[in-house]
């Protein structure tokens, strides 16, 4: 096979393998002979917006967000074009190969039978209840914290292209990369990025993805001013939609209702003006019939026994206002940055099943006796809850809608003892540093202090020092941080 | 859960004999084995083969792919077209699960047919059934010169011609069909009026032309 030598825009030695290795909507796919980047041309003849768009694309908004300060925390977020070049008349991006994480090891079940080790994992495998339950191997399939990870992987990196005035405008689980071994996310086709009044979208979407609105108006010209196109909004229902898929391996519009006999129009109609959430509290004519999925989609398919709700107050909130309040009203659906910020708290009220079953991990329901509701195993031990307040005027406290679940090797950081700090590419290496830890003595458990200088018992007014313990027991008050937004916790005793 | 049904008819004609049969064979293979790598398709697909030489038969009835077994193809006798495409409408009224107002059936069907040549038997009637079975997209593929596009026009308004009925060129049409089984992201411009479902076709590989009539 011939090899192709070319020089990129930016002046770098550029060679590809002359055979597509895949093909998408837009473009071809050449892999370079050592393996380590591919080269993507656009097949359409090249315009000069395209040019225009990945050369940007390719240059000030990869600058802007790699050569900050925070850059290298975004680099396992994007898999981000680096190069133009030119071939035979057509347009082509240099884009890096993925990180190993994001290729099966393992693969499917009875030694591979579907031959897929190696291959990418494209988010569908994880996304679809048949698929995990009949197909992959057990090692790759992850547990529910490292789902809720990947989740929270994918709004950060939404988040901050949003941020910088960007919609990715096709995401989609092919578009997504995902490792659920390792609770890791990256976005990639990055070259259909869509700026508002300067760079329009190539593409609506892919199926399962595209809003309400757009699939409602693809029918129209592209110039007609009732059409809608992909945009930071219709990104939102998208990163919606993701994260429900994740978390609960079925389609949050796909139910019975049927709209029309013709299977084509139908789709059309219950993807798009017609859409219904599966979980509509009050319209429940779109409901999951089990009866209609196949044995190996149970229990995820089936909402009645893993009902959204399972992912706590926070995030039902959000699939609330997407689904219900925003599906057809897109200025209310929560952005990227609102998904991230009930997705870190979230994971504060994660904790683990006692008997380690498969999925591992849940969201503390409030209750005093919690039970797993992947296998049914009720919590066994005492299990304080630890609920956060933070002054925002001195002297009163305000509750933050934050709870952390003291598990064995849950840890305090600074983002739990001041509000003012967040879990995001802005924290300084001294912030990533845990400053507190829990420890079980004797039947009882312990938050050490490791690094909060101003921690104090205010039940009892002590000053709690750098290295002592204090037990946590029913109504006890600490204060972790006596600085502006320092939290105040108070302890709930749940299980038995 | 919509099912996606796939039905492939090929010409097992005697004039197929040789490197042609050799390469459906092989084609079969890396369309079943490289669907099995999707999950999409693996989730939805479904797949037929239907076989016509001096008569048509189902070799394999509607599949779900991880259930597929290569059936035995060989090339022997003439070319029933027409008994082709009416077994074909059969089928798909037989084994494709059609909505009704209480529950969602499953996908139009698929139907890729492949010939090397012209009919031998009276194809008109078969073709008449077969639009009666109310197909979704539906690809003719002409391999090599001697195929007769006039009917294959007739059958559908997408027709892919093979330069010539090589191995190689009908490996790309294989991998082609389970390209465009698979779902990907949609362009902004479709055009609407246009035949169902042929702008959601990938682009084809060199050596398989697509014509759309």
């Amino acid at each position: 096979m011939s090899i192709v030598n070319l020089t990129s825009e930016g002046g770098k030695p550029v060679s590809f393998v002359d055979e597509v290795i895949a093909s998408g909507a837009m473009k071809d796919i050449y892999v370079s002979p050592d393996k380590t980047y591919v080269v993507g041309f656009f097949r359409d003849t090249q315009d000069a917006t395209l040019k225009e768009r990945l050369r940007e694309i390719t240059t000030r908004y990869r600058s802007n967000l790699f050569d900050k300060d925070s850059g290298d925390f975004w680099k396992d977020y994007f898999c981000w074009p680096t190069d133009t070049v030119e071939h035979n008349g057509r347009i082509g991006v240099v884009v890096p190969f993925y990180a190993s994480d994001f290729f099966f090891q393992y693969g499917s079940v009875k030694d591979d039978m579907l031959k897929i080790r190696g291959k990418d994992k494209e988010g569908k495998w994880f996304a679809s209840a048949s698929n995990r339950e009949k197909f992959l191997d057990p090692r790759e399939k992850g547990n529910w914290l490292t789902h809720l990870q990947i989740c929270l992987s994918i709004s950060r990196a939404v988040r901050r292209l949003h941020m910088a005035g960007l919609a990715h405008s096709d995401l989609s689980y092919k578009n997504v990369l995902v490792d659920p071994t390792k609770g890791k996310a990256c976005l990639i086709d990055i070259d259909g990025l869509v700026v508002p009044g300067k760079f329009a979208p190539d593409v609506v979407g892919t199926p399962d993805f595209i809003a309400p609105e757009v699939i409602a108006t693809q029918h129209l010209d592209r110039e007609d001013p009732a059409r809608v196109l992909p945009s930071r909004t219709t990104d939102r229902h998208a990163l919606a939609v993701l994260i429900y898929m994740y978390l609960f391996f079925r389609h949050p519009l796909r139910g019975r209702k049927v709209h029309d006999p013709d299977a084509t129009r139908d789709e059309e109609l219950s993807m798009g003006e017609r859409a219904l959430f599966i979980e509509h509290p009050t319209d429940d004519s779109n409901r999951v019939r089990p009866e209609d999925l196949r044995p190996q989609s149970l229990p995820w398919g089936d909402p009645a026994q893993r009902p959204y709700t399972m992912a706590g107050p926070l995030l039902t909130e959000l699939f609330d206002r997407a689904f219900i309040a925003g599906l057809h009203a897109p200025e209310k659906r929560p952005s990227a940055a609102e998904w991230e910020s009930a997705l870190v708290r979230t994971m504060d009220m994660i904790q683990p099943c006692s008997a380690g079953c498969d999925m591992g991990w849940f969201v503390f329901d409030n209750s005093r006796a919690p039970v797993c509701p992947h296998c049914g195993t009720a919590y066994r031990g005492k299990l304080p809850v630890l609920n956060l307040y933070s002054s925002r005027t001195k002297g009163s406290f305000h509750a933050d809608n934050h709870r952390v679940m003291v598990w064995d090797g849950q840890s305090l950081f600074p983002w739990h003892v001041n509000r003012t700090i967040f879990p995001n590419e802005h924290l300084t290496a001294a912030q990533k540093k845990r400053v507190g830890y829990f420890q079980m003595h004797e039947g009882d458990w312990y938050l050490v202090n490791e690094a909060m200088p101003g921690m104090k018992n205010v039940s009892t007014g002590q000053d709690i020092a750098i290295g002592d313990p204090v037990k946590l027991e029913e109504g006890l008050q600490i204060l972790l941080s006596a600085e502006e937004g320092g939290r105040l916790i108070q302890v709930q005793m749940a299980g038995v | 859960m919509r099912r996606l049904p796939v039905y492939l008819l090929l010409d097992t004609s005697t004039s197929m004999r040789g490197e042609a049969i050799n390469a459906v064979r092989d084609g079969l293979d890396l369309l079943v084995s490289t669907l099995r790598q999707d999950p999409y398709a693996l989730e939805t697909a479904y797949l037929s083969v239907i076989t016509f030489d001096t008569s048509a038969s189902q070799v394999v009835p509607l599949t779900e792919l991880t259930e597929f077994q290569a059936p035995d193809i060989d090339a022997n006798g003439a070319t029933s077209l027409g008994e082709a495409l009416s077994l074909v409408a059969n089928c798909i009224d037989r084994e494709v699960h059609k909505s009704d107002m209480d529950t969602k059936g499953d996908w139009k069907p698929l139907v890729f047919l492949m010939t090397d040549g012209a009919p031998t038997d009276s194809w008109e009637k078969g073709l008449a059934a077969f639009k009666a079975a109310k197909p979704g997209l539906v690809v003719c593929c002409a391999a090599g010169p001697r195929a007769d596009t006039k009917v294959l026009e007739a059958i559908s308004e997408i027709v892919v011609t093979l330069d010539t009925a090589d191995s190689a060129t009908i490996a790309s049409f294989f991998k082609w069909v389970s390209a465009s089984i698979t779902t990907s992201s949609r362009k902004i411009d479709q055009n609407r009026n246009d035949v169902d479902g042929v702008d959601e076709l990938p682009p084809t590989p060199a050596g398989v032309n697509l014509t759309k009539s």
